[in-house]
């Protein structure tokens, strides 16, 4: 970066407001075009941006100083940002971090490497859980890391800058005799999606093949991605897990090259079956599994798409595709058809319930704004979800931005709202880009801005993108992002129906809630009311991930027992033992121990059992995860995100947490769990908003149902074998002498001894894992108590 | 058009926009609360003032939940009144300072020795000895012969020495005797009861100064020809000129005390007697004193009188005892502090009917700093060695008092008296420490002429941020970060009260606890 001159910043300032604009809610739009320009905001900026916006220096400080997102020193040339997110946590995340850190040599304190290359954060979950560990560099993510893997992705990254970013979306060949269809989704990019796809495109090119390739809407089952669905003489082939080399094997046993040479070349090429090796870890994104068309169906089959309508097959941001698929059926039925008192009603029969957490009646909601006579109304729809290990709402964005603005459509023509926001967290890019472009799309086709198709309802749009705020997910401290101010949440009532954005009465749902809306209006509210329980209707889209064998976003009707989901669906843990608990809910949730595997997922049982519903993480985890460890994850988390305003939240939660801490080092008292409960009681009843009344869930459920972990960290024993101040390593006579563990232990505490039994020097090691991870001979093994 | 609701099953008609706190006021039901200041935008964050609320499941702040027709409400359940006590200890928890300064802590008789000082530093005598009169009758006689349990707690010694606390109150005292209007304090008229006090040792004269500032006549009776007690011991002599001594006990006498020398308790006064003749009797008569007299008459415990040590009371009514007579008291001062606090006792007694002693106070505690935090925390005193007196004889000059007292840290709190979180922690009598943990760091901001800002007392009420965006200030104020780390700043993390600037004053005001301050209090 180029040496800052004051006069330069305030013309790159000036440029931005002029392009941007100054309202207040262009507050943040204009920090973050400072921030990406110079990778921090300078102080010249901010001074320079008060100017302009008519806004106090201490103003846009406070606002600046909320999100993560803004730093107020240079950062690196690159941005690794590690995923701290649950299913992350669980497999190892803070390992790979510290990973990065040391590779680095990142002194303490810092960030950034000496050389001012890399710049190593956290961040709280970039929505990619089955391919946990995740890491983003800049715009790629890498999935499945380990601490031993930090080297080879960093190579990979800088040798791949050029090339790898935006990969060749929408450009679509021309169509032939068959379809291949992959996901180009943030997840599914993780693991090389987009590789693969540029590595079809060439053969395809190459061979004159003649096959239409596309990009479709995710299919959920991220366990297979890279997967890549072949539809060739009315056959739909599916491979899973697939490299970029392997295109020209998939694509020469479908289709034959119309060119000599390719057909000769392929003649020897031809050997798909012996397709499946061996080649873990190299390059560090990609992984092998087989391909078995009945494990696919057994992930698939229990699913009940109903938000997720159309996994696979259609293309995002294919006008054609949406239409065929039954959209804008619904917005046409409200314009032409019905009034708006009639599809509140078909809401209100439908049962459809918040799927953003709370669980409220979104008739409730519609009815009370619609009521309102204040003007103008506003809609929101909430995209924030920072919720770590959930990424229904990201993948719901990316895969079908049509049909959530179609919803967003619906609900302001039925409420009587004519502009609205869509709030999108700023950890997924790719929802952003997908949103913005179907934005366009729509009111291209004039099914957004003035006189929608002739009549007199007008709806006006803007996509809004957050900075890193779990809190921002909260409707009132959404709506002060929006308006530029400190996210903090405020009291309820007054609730945004009756004071929400700019005042005005406001109907606020997360993407879930609103995709669901196009196919209330279409098929009826029986459609939705017919399935799932008496008190939660139609479907829930949960991010499965975790210990769990088939991961990835499940759509299933509501009522459905855990049991199902984990065992069926997920196909059990991926060692194959018995899974042990399952946190529902994330942050707010709480984990519910498998012995209650059967209760039905729904709003009540959950809550019932000190779970929430939350926007439907759904993280499996085995005998080898600590669940003090898990509740002191999930609060440190909230203790981070707590916006500071409620005492309970902000002090309580920074209390609960030193216990913990306290527990998981093998220092806690009996006491200490007492304390733990009347803190949590304290805190959920005494704080305004939604993260700190339920910030105490993952502590009180665990010690609810996981009270025995509990006491054994009392007397110094982590039964999980994961608190490191409570573990140490073996190597036991396993051992074949390999030397691998030697070679990548971090700490050097592991000597060579070429073909003897290693061993590992107790006061060197630092407890990371590594020699574990690499052991070829399950030689290492974890000791507690 | 009127809304209608109940308020801890009474039921209360309130105007629109009346917030539910508001509501419980008219009916005079006072819910406490922090963070909330009327006719200012609630900030609803202290969570003190919660209730409970039918129909909704949490706790609800009542400073900015608005009444509604039909709502029920109750201020004093179980959980309402464990979540404000717990909202306290939790805001405590986070809190960095104390109440008083440990020199005060320290002094026996409880003298506000920073306030003293901080008044000796701007040179403003009159009100310097004013504060050490509240606390002490006899101070040029201490300052010359206390042997200054203050300064051995005093935190400046991390630094280097102890300020010259004895010192300076001996320069407040001195400069006083000598001026030719030495304070005299304002006395509450006369309640027409009379006290008698037997002995005037520190311990009597004492008692008879307060009694008086407290309205109530009072009688010395004394065995020897003239006051003093032990003051007048040979040991003492060398150090305590007579005539120091008498022109301060001329002080007390000048208030209206009359003086009954050569009266001995068993052969010219009887405790029953004065106990019929006063209203009230206090009897500081010095260790040993009327052994026998009294043992026939009062409750002995280990040969001493057995009072109650909270209030002094024997087990006689009306009869107060201090001084030797109830224990060992070797320091003059802690004689003196028997006087203060019987004269305090006896006041109640005699207006209330009941002597309840001094009322307890809550005390935050500062705790220990690390070597950053403590090179923060001296920086506003004058980092020069401890001020000799030229003239030892003499004590200090005006010009040596002054610098002196500037070496002072001024550890206590300069909103002691008007801390809405001590008055709270005080009301609910809370104990420290119920929930430790991390603090935030020590911080000081303090380059503006009459205001200082210490974040680590800030309850984050935001009170700052509103007065000044309401005022104007264009620099103004804000909140930096967010949760538990979160704290008052301003821009680009300029010191907050140079940001306030002329408005600094306001924050003052409005700040619920001494995280904003006039330096000079």
């Amino acid at each position: 970066m180029n040496a800052l001159t004051e006069s330069s910043v305030r013309e790159f300032v000036d440029r931005c407001v002029e392009q941007i604009g100054s309202t207040p809610d262009k507050t943040l739009p204009l920090l973050q075009a400072v921030q990406k320009q110079y990778g921090y905001l300078p102080p010249e900026a901010l001074q320079h941006l008060s100017e302009r916006l008519a806004r106090s220096p201490a103003e846009l400080w406070g606002v600046a100083t909320f999100y993560d997102q803004f730093r107020f020193k240079p950062a690196g040339r690159h941005r690794i940002r590690v995923c701290v997110g649950t299913a992350c946590h669980v497999k190892g995340a803070g390992e790979v971090f510290e990973a990065f850190r040391r590779h680095l040599q990142i002194p303490r304190e810092e960030d950034t490497d000496s050389q001012r290359l890399f710049t190593v954060e956290q961040v709280a979950c970039l929505g990619c859980c089955m391919l946990a560990p995740a890491v983003q560099i800049d715009d790629v993510i890498y999935g499945y890391l380990s601490p031993e893997k930090v080297p080879s992705v960093l190579r990979d990254f800088l040798s791949q800058t050029q090339t790898a970013a935006g990969a060749a979306e929408q450009k679509r060949l021309p169509g032939g005799t068959g379809e291949v269809r992959i996901c180009l989704d943030t997840s599914c990019r993780a693991v090389g999606s987009h590789r693969v796809y540029q590595a079809f495109e060439q053969v395809i090119r190459r061979d004159r093949l003649g096959v239409r390739l596309r990009d479709v809407s995710c299919h959920g089952a991220s366990y297979l991605a890279p997967l890549v669905e072949v539809e060739a003489g009315r056959r739909v082939y599916r491979y899973g897990c697939v490299k970029p080399s392997d295109a020209e094997a998939i694509l020469h046993r479908h289709f034959r090259p119309q060119t000599l040479t390719a057909r000769v070349g392929s003649a020897v090429r031809r050997f798909l079956d012996t397709l499946i090796e061996d080649r873990i870890g190299e390059p560090p994104v990609r992984f092998e599994t087989t391909i078995r068309d009945e494990d696919l169906s057994g992930y698939v089959k229990p699913q009940v798409p109903m938000a997720t309508d159309g996994a696979g097959r259609s293309g995002p941001l294919d006008w054609e595709d949406f239409q065929k698929q039954g959209g804008l059926e619904a917005l046409r039925k409200c314009l032409f058809e019905k009034s708006p008192q009639e599809v509140l009603n078909e809401i209100e029969q439908s049962g459809l319930r918040g799927r953003g957490g709370g669980g409220y009646p979104a008739f409730r909601k519609w009815q009370a704004v619609r009521a309102n006579p204040e003007t103008p109304k506003y809609i929101i729809c909430n995209g924030d979800e920072g919720d770590p290990g959930a990424f229904m709402d990201r993948m719901l964005m990316e895969s079908y931005p049509f049909r959530i603005l179609e919803g967003m459509a619906i609900a302001a023509w039925t409420v009587g709202a004519s502009q609205g926001y869509l709030y999108i967290r700023d950890e997924y890019p790719l929802a952003v880009e997908r949103m913005k472009e179907a934005l366009k799309i729509f009111s291209q086709h004039g099914w957004l801005g003035e006189r929608i198709g002739g009549t007199d309802f007008s709806l006006h749009l803007e996509i809004c993108t957050g900075a890193g705020a779990f809190v921002c997910g909260e409707e009132t401290a959404l709506i002060a992002s929006i308006e530029g101010r400190r996210p903090m949440p405020r009291l309820r009532p007054p609730y945004p129906s009756e004071k929400g954005l700019w005042g005005k009465p406001t109907l606020i749902h997360n993407a879930e809630t609103l995709s669901l809306v196009p196919a209330i209006v279409r098929q009826g509210a029986a459609s939705m009311a017919s399935i799932g329980t008496a008190g939660s209707r139609g479907t829930k889209v949960f991010a499965l991930a975790g210990k769990v064998r088939r991961g990835g976003l499940v759509e299933v009707p509501m009522g459905v027992t855990i049991r199902r989901i984990v065992e069926e669906i997920g196909g059990g843990t991926a060692s194959g033992k018995p899974f042990k608990a399952v946190q529902i809910g994330g942050p707010s949730g709480g984990c519910i121990p498998a012995s209650m595997a059967d209760i039905p997922i729904d709003y009540d049982s959950l809550t019932q059992a000190g779970a929430m519903m939350g926007s439907g993480g759904l993280v499996v985890l085995d005998e080898s995860d600590c669940m003090v460890e898990i509740a002191r994850y999930f609060l440190e988390f909230t203790q981070r995100q707590s916006c500071g305003r409620c005492t309970f939240c902000r002090v309580g939660t920074k209390r609960m947490l030193e216990i913990l801490e306290r527990i998981c080092r093998g220092e806690g008292t009996a006491a200490d769990l007492g304390k733990l409960e009347t803190l949590g009681h304290l805190i959920q009843a005494g704080s305004l908003c939604g993260l700190g009344s339920t910030a105490p869930n993952p502590v009180l459920s665990t010690l609810r149902y996981f009270r025995d972990e509990y006491e054994a960290h009392l007397q110094g024993r982590c039964p999980a074998g994961r608190c490191r101040a409570l573990i140490h390593y073996t190597i036991t006579d396993r051992c074949i002498g390999c030397t691998r563990c030697a070679q990548h232990c971090p700490a050097g505490a592991i000597d060579m001894q070429p073909y003897q039994q290693h061993q590992i020097n107790r006061d060197r090691c630092i407890r990371c894992g590594t020699c574990k991870a690499v052991c070829p001979a399950d030689a290492v093994c974890v000791e507690s108590g | 058009m009127m809304i209608t609701l109940v308020i801890d099953n009474r039921t209360v008609q309130v105007p629109p926009g009346t917030t539910v706190l508001q509501a419980a006021q008219s009916l005079g039901i006072s819910i406490p609360a922090l963070c909330y200041r009327q006719d200012f935008e609630p900030s609803s964050s202290c969570m003190v003032c919660v209730v409970e609320v039918e129909g909704f499941s949490g706790l609800m702040p009542s400073c900015a939940l608005m009444a509604e027709e039909g709502m029920r409400v109750r201020t004093n359940t179980p959980q309402v009144l464990a979540a404000r006590r717990a909202a306290l200890e939790l805001l405590l928890s986070d809190h960095i300072g104390d109440c008083e300064g440990p020199c005060r802590s320290g002094c026996p008789a409880g003298m506000d020795i920073p306030r003293m000082i901080r008044y000796l530093a701007a040179g403003e005598w009159t009100k310097a000895i004013e504060i050490v009169k509240r606390d002490l009758a006899l101070p040029a006689v201490l300052g010359r012969i206390c042997p200054a349990p203050c300064e051995r707690v005093c935190r400046r010694a991390r630094q280097d020495q102890a300020v010259s606390i004895c010192l300076l109150k001996r320069f407040a005292a001195d400069r006083d005797l000598q001026s030719p209007t030495p304070y005299r304090p304002i006395c509450r008229p006369s309640s027409g009861k009379k006290v008698a006090v037997v002995g005037a040792g520190p311990c009597g004269l004492s008692a008879a100064y307060y009694l008086v500032r407290h309205g109530h006549p009072c009688v010395i009776f004394e065995q020897k020809d003239k006051a003093g007690g032990m003051l007048r011991c040979r040991q003492l002599q060398e150090k305590l000129p007579e005539e120091i001594l008498e022109r301060e006990i001329g002080l007390i006498f000048d208030l209206g005390v009359s003086f009954r020398p050569n009266q001995k308790l068993g052969r010219d006064i009887y405790l029953e007697n004065l106990r019929r003749d006063f209203d009230a009797v206090f009897l500081a008569a010095g260790q040993g004193a009327a052994e026998e007299h009294l043992a026939s008459r009062l409750r002995i415990k280990d040969g001493h009188i057995e009072v109650d040590h909270s209030t002094l009371q024997t087990s006689m009514e009306g009869v107060f005892a201090g001084g030797g007579l109830i224990g060992s008291r070797r320091l003059c001062v802690r004689a003196a502090a028997d006087g203060k606090l019987a004269a305090l006792s006896i006041h109640q007694y005699l207006t209330e009917g009941r002597a309840a002693g001094e009322p307890w106070e809550f005390h935050s505690r500062l705790g220990t700093l690390t070597e950053e935090e403590w090179r923060k925390f001296v920086s506003s005193a004058d980092l020069i060695p401890r001020v000799e007196p030229a003239e030892p004889e003499a004590g200090l000059s005006e010009e040596e008092a002054v610098k002196e007292a500037r070496r002072c840290l001024h550890c206590d709190c300069r909103k002691k008296k008007n801390c809405k979180l001590r008055q709270l922690s005080t009301e609910l009598k809370l104990a420290i420490g119920t929930y430790k943990g991390q603090r935030r760091q020590y911080a000081r901001a303090d380059s503006h002429p009459e205001v200082v800002f210490e974040s680590g007392k800030c309850i984050q009420c935001g009170l700052c941020v509103q007065v000044l965006n309401r005022n104007k200030v264009p620099e103004g104020l804000t909140f930096r970060g967010r949760g538990f780390g979160m704290q008052v700043s301003a821009a680009l993390d300029e010191a907050p009260d140079k940001a306030a600037g002329q408005a600094a004053r306001l924050c003052v005001q409005v700040c619920p606890t001494g995280a904003w301050a006039l330096k000079n209090r």
